[in-house]
């Protein structure tokens, strides 16, 4: 009896325990879709905010219309043209049947990635520009396979004499195979296309390589966000499309069961399947047609010959701002996100897409001047350069020597963010150099950053060389201190920093100054206070600019659109969005005193004397800094 | 001669570099029951797909009713198929699977609902409309298929063992049916099948093949009771198939013992084949017998016993009987002039399997 009961009571426990393990990711992301504070960790109140933004999101709205229409269209042409080539296939003979099967395999089998990169390089080399087209055409090409693998073992049930006995009845060929044969398959046909239209759904890596400028699907919106944390509409966006899963999945599985019993009522259970599923399929065109037209129409109504394309990081301006520039340019604007500088740059190189203003970071800037990627900037037809801090202009001579390519669009340092409670109770002074890192008193309550020329700079800098250093000597230095400390570290992170610091994980984290601003706003209220400081050995001071690349076919819209970013009123609100320092001295005026005197975002410049900007130290260094990045982390 | 509903002639076929038919040649006259018997890959099925249209001959012709229809393909022929594995569309009730055929030739509601209730009175189905195809068992589908065959008014019913994949009782009942429905519907069905005894109880006409050749071709009678050959006597029921000599007509030397039967015609001190089934066989005393044995085996079948006589000479005579010999007995085997079948031993494989044309 006890024993039954234990065995009961694990056997329950194991349900749950798995139901957990499947669903609590899940259902993390549904509460945070609901939490009005940003943070990851901490609960800021009920709010439907988020949903509010989704919907009003243009480009979240462009993405899930795309990522829809998509998987619609390509699910449907996969859908017909590998049910064709199954029964083809399955129509030959044993050796060329199984080599068929075999080639329809690979594609399967093959790593996404070099089905991508195959697609963009066979689009580029027919010509055929990148765009919606072409993520389509690839989306059909990936899908068709898992058609055929999901058609041939109902066509292999299928007994070839039933569309024989549909010829002997008198049907011809076509008329045998709708009326006989396909409904047979049907069920295979419409698990294939459910299985297209999903694989196309959550596909980022074929969709990223193949799509062109302007086009964004759910996968690779979300991706081009990474780089400032995902926006919790995402996660809105994200509960919305697991519930409509969930509720289709509850309709299909509690539909009217077929009944065992015969006569009438089966012939009605059927009937009234059969109906449903009808007005299923009805509703579900007619939604997509609707989406389609709606969209086109939009899309007529918003094209325009006057264009302009730009690429951007995610999450890096407000969007009203594009909407304020159309509607004041009259310039329909294209606009495209990258997450990384490295992603950024093959794109401007192989110039697939012809971008008219870019905003990619300092080094790298420094790297397409060198490689004569840039167009020099008309400055004559950008009046509001004035409003830009002569300082920073002089700053980005580093990388720009005669500034005549790029204008500041926003700039940050990287300090020490520190718990002063967790400091304090350390027994440690607040720290003030690179060095503080290096403390054993902070053991296990270090944060680094996972980049290897941030995690270089602390220790150069610590160590009192530049950043920018090649000497071998010197770096080789800066990797003994780095795998000294790592006994230390609590752990290499990216933007977790933000979250663990604020749960009070750590005492001491290398951060960005872009994220300050939004910390400490989350840190109200809390029973310790985050501060930052600049290390007084220096730091990396970095600045994103506005370029445009030499084979830009609208530059002087791209000037009208840098111009207008200048504008104080426009930057004022771009910094309030994205929070990262402005260096537009009209904007910075208009802030409350409180921002302006905010230390963390925009730093003194006498405690900046010793900061350096990143610049690009050319591939054969790029290559020791790997090398020795390498061996720190597999020490 | 009355002219044949279909003649196929000169058929040849081959698949994969295997030839199947070879030259052959057959003649069907209307409203009669035939069957192609033979064991299973000897080509039997290929002449039935020919004629349904769902193979094309590689030489030959195959004529209908005086038209050559070799290439029509199988939705003009006037004729309708029941196959092996009943092909019936299981997503359709039973209704839609019989009115599938006259649908198609767009005939009018009322004469389809007519026909579909006709053809389930048939095949003694009332009311199954409405079933679906999973819902019926084996000999009911087998049945569905006969009924959606039949609506459509073929000339020729083409049936490719359609009794299969039933069990004996049903397929033994479902024979009758057959023979019923072809009496009562008068046209002409062409049979395929491996089993000699559905062959026999239902046929006006068996053609035996063997190795894409037709072995003998005749009534049910003649097949059993005259086999030209050594695979037809083998194949059409149990026999004894003993090599002999024919001294001279009516007279023939087997092991030794002189055996009076009824042939003519072999020549004098010709090597045969002799054909004797084992229910011919008297035992008798072994003085009465013109050979004489002992029985080595003896298994009770029900309706006889079979037995086992081996003579001196080694061969084990197979014997049916209502009456028991013990294992072990001496007994004298007696045999009928009339149950005593001559044949010509083949001198070459090639002249095994004879082309017969009527």
């Amino acid at each position: 009896m006890n024993d039954s009961k234990l065995k009961r009571f694990f056997q329950d426990f194991y349900l749950v325990f798995v139901l957990i393990f499947l669903y609590a990711p899940i259902l993390t992301m549904m509460v945070l879709s609901f939490n009005s504070s940003k943070s990851r960790t901490d609960w800021g109140g009920f709010t439907l905010d988020w949903y509010r933004q989704m919907f009003q999101s243009s480009s979240i709205m462009d993405a899930l219309y795309n990522t829809l229409l998509i998987a619609f269209i390509s699910a449907l042409a996969a859908t017909i043209l590998g049910t064709v080539a199954a029964i083809g296939i399955n129509q030959m003979k044993r050796l060329p049947r199984s080599i068929a099967m075999g080639v329809n395999n690979i594609p399967m089998l093959n790593s996404e990635i070099v089905t991508g990169i195959s697609l963009m390089l066979a689009f580029l080399a027919f010509g055929i520009s990148l765009g919606f087209k072409t993520i389509l055409l690839s989306h059909i090409t990936f899908c068709v396979p898992y058609v055929i693998l999901s058609v041939m073992p109902k066509l292999k049930q299928t007994s070839r004499y039933t569309y024989e006995a549909a010829m002997d009845l008198g049907a011809g060929p076509v008329e045998a195979f709708f009326k006989v044969v396909l409904p047979d398959i049907m069920p295979g046909v419409l698990s294939g296309f459910l299985l297209a239209f999903t694989m196309s759904l959550d596909d980022f890596i074929i969709t990223h390589f193949t799509r062109g400028a302007g086009i964004n699907t759910l996968s690779t919106l979300i991706y081009s966000e990474v780089r400032r944390g995902i926006k919790p509409s995402m996660y809105a966006l994200s509960t919305i499309i697991f519930l409509t899963v969930l509720a289709l999945l509850l309709i299909t599985n509690f539909s009217p069961e077929k009944s065992p019993a015969s006569g009438e009522k089966e012939k009605a259970g059927r009937s009234r399947r059969e109906t449903a599923r009808r007005i299923l399929l009805v509703a579900a065109s007619f939604c997509v047609i609707a989406a389609v037209s709606f969209t086109t129409y939009s899309h007529y109504a918003a094209a325009r010959s006057n264009e302009l394309y730009v690429y951007n990081w995610g999450e890096y301006i407000d969007e009203t701002v594009i909407e304020d520039f159309e509607k004041e340019t009259g310039i329909h604007v294209i606009y495209d996100l990258f997450e990384t500088n490295e992603e950024m740059y093959p794109v401007i190189e192989a110039g697939g897409v012809a971008y008219d203003a870019v905003c990619p970071s300092d080094y790298m800037i420094q790297k397409m001047i060198e490689n004569d990627l840039l167009a020099e900037i008309n400055f004559d037809n950008i009046p509001n350069i004035s409003q830009i801090d002569p300082e920073y202009m002089e700053r980005s001579r580093s990388f720009d020597p005669e500034n005549r390519y790029s204008v500041p669009y926003t700039w940050g340092t990287v300090g020490i963010l520190y718990n002063d409670k967790l400091v304090e109770k350390l027994g440690a002074e607040p720290p003030d150099s690179w060095m503080d890192l290096w403390d054993e008193k902070f053991s296990g309550e270090i944060l680094m950053q996972d980049s290897v020329r941030d995690a270089f700079m602390c220790a150069l800098k610590g160590l009192g060389y530049s950043l920018n250093s090649t000497d071998p000597d010197e770096l080789n230095q800066a990797k003994d201190l780095l795998i000294r400390q790592k006994p230390l570290i609590q752990a290499y992170v990216i933007d977790q920093v933000r979250d663990k610091m604020l749960g009070g994980e750590a005492a001491v984290g290398v951060i960005y100054s872009g994220e300050m601003l939004y910390l400490q706003e989350l840190a109200e209220g809390k029973d310790f206070n985050l501060e930052y400081v600049i290390p007084k050995e220096g730091t990396n001071l970095w600045i994103d600019s506005w370029v445009i690349p030499k084979n830009a076919k609208n530059k002087e819209n791209a000037e009208k659109w840098i111009d207008f970013l200048c504008r104080p009123d426009i930057a004022k609100r771009n910094f309030e969005y994205i929070t990262y320092a402005t260096p537009n001295r009209g904007a910075f005026e208009m802030l409350d005193e409180e921002l302006q005197q905010n230390k963390a975002v925009f730093p003194d410049w006498d405690s900046l004397t010793n900061a350096e900007v990143y610049r690009y130290l050319g591939d054969e260094a790029d290559s020791i800094y790997n090398e020795l990045w390498k061996e720190v982390k597999s020490n | 001669m009355e002219h044949p509903l279909i003649d196929l002639v000169n058929i040849s076929k081959t698949f994969d570099n295997t030839m199947v038919l070879d030259d052959l040649c057959l003649s069907v006259k209307e409203n009669t029951f035939v069957t192609l018997l033979g064991p299973s890959g000897c080509g039997k099925t290929t002449p039935l797909r020919i004629i349904g249209g769902f193979e094309k001959p590689d030489t030959g012709k195959v004529i209908f009713d005086g038209q050559d229809i070799t290439n029509l393909p199988p939705n003009k022929r006037q004729l309708n198929t029941v196959f092996q594995k009943y092909a019936l569309f299981t997503h359709m009730t039973i209704a839609e699977n019989i009115a599938f055929g006259l649908k198609i030739k767009n005939k009018p509601k009322a004469y389809i609902d007519d026909k579909i209730k006709y053809a389930l009175k048939l095949v003694n189905l009332d009311g199954f409309e409405n079933r679906s195809v999973a819902s019926l068992s084996g000999g009911q589908q087998q049945r569905i298929a006969i009924a959606r065959a039949i609506v459509n008014e073929p000339r020729v019913l083409l049936l490719d063992e359609p009794l299969g994949a039933l069990d004996l009782k049903l397929r033994q009942d479902m024979q009758y049916e057959l023979i019923r429905l072809k009496n009562e519907l008068g046209i002409t069905f062409i049979y395929v099948t491996h089993d000699q005894e559905e062959a026999l109880t239902m046929s006006d006409t068996i053609v035996v093949m063997n190795q894409g050749y037709i072995q003998q071709m005749g009534s049910p009678e003649q097949i059993y009771n005259e086999p030209e050959n050594a695979f037809v006597a083998d194949f059409i029921g149990e026999s004894n198939i003993v090599p002999g000599t024919m001294i001279r007509d009516e007279l023939v030397e087997i092991f030794g013992a002189r055996f009076a039967c009824v042939d003519k015609g072999f020549g004098v001190n010709r090597p045969v084949d002799v054909v004797i089934r084992p229910e011919d066989i008297d035992l008798v005393e072994p003085e009465k017998g013109t050979l004489t044995g002992v029985c080595t085996h003896l298994i009770f079948k029900g309706v006889h016993y079979e037995m086992e006589v081996t003579t001196p000479d080694g061969f084990e005579w197979l014997v049916h009987s209502t009456d028991m010999c013990p294992v072990g007995k001496q007994v004298g085997i007696h045999v009928d002039p009339f149950d005593i079948q001559i044949m010509n031993k083949p001198e070459s494989e090639d002249e095994e399997a004879v082309g017969v044309n009527e």
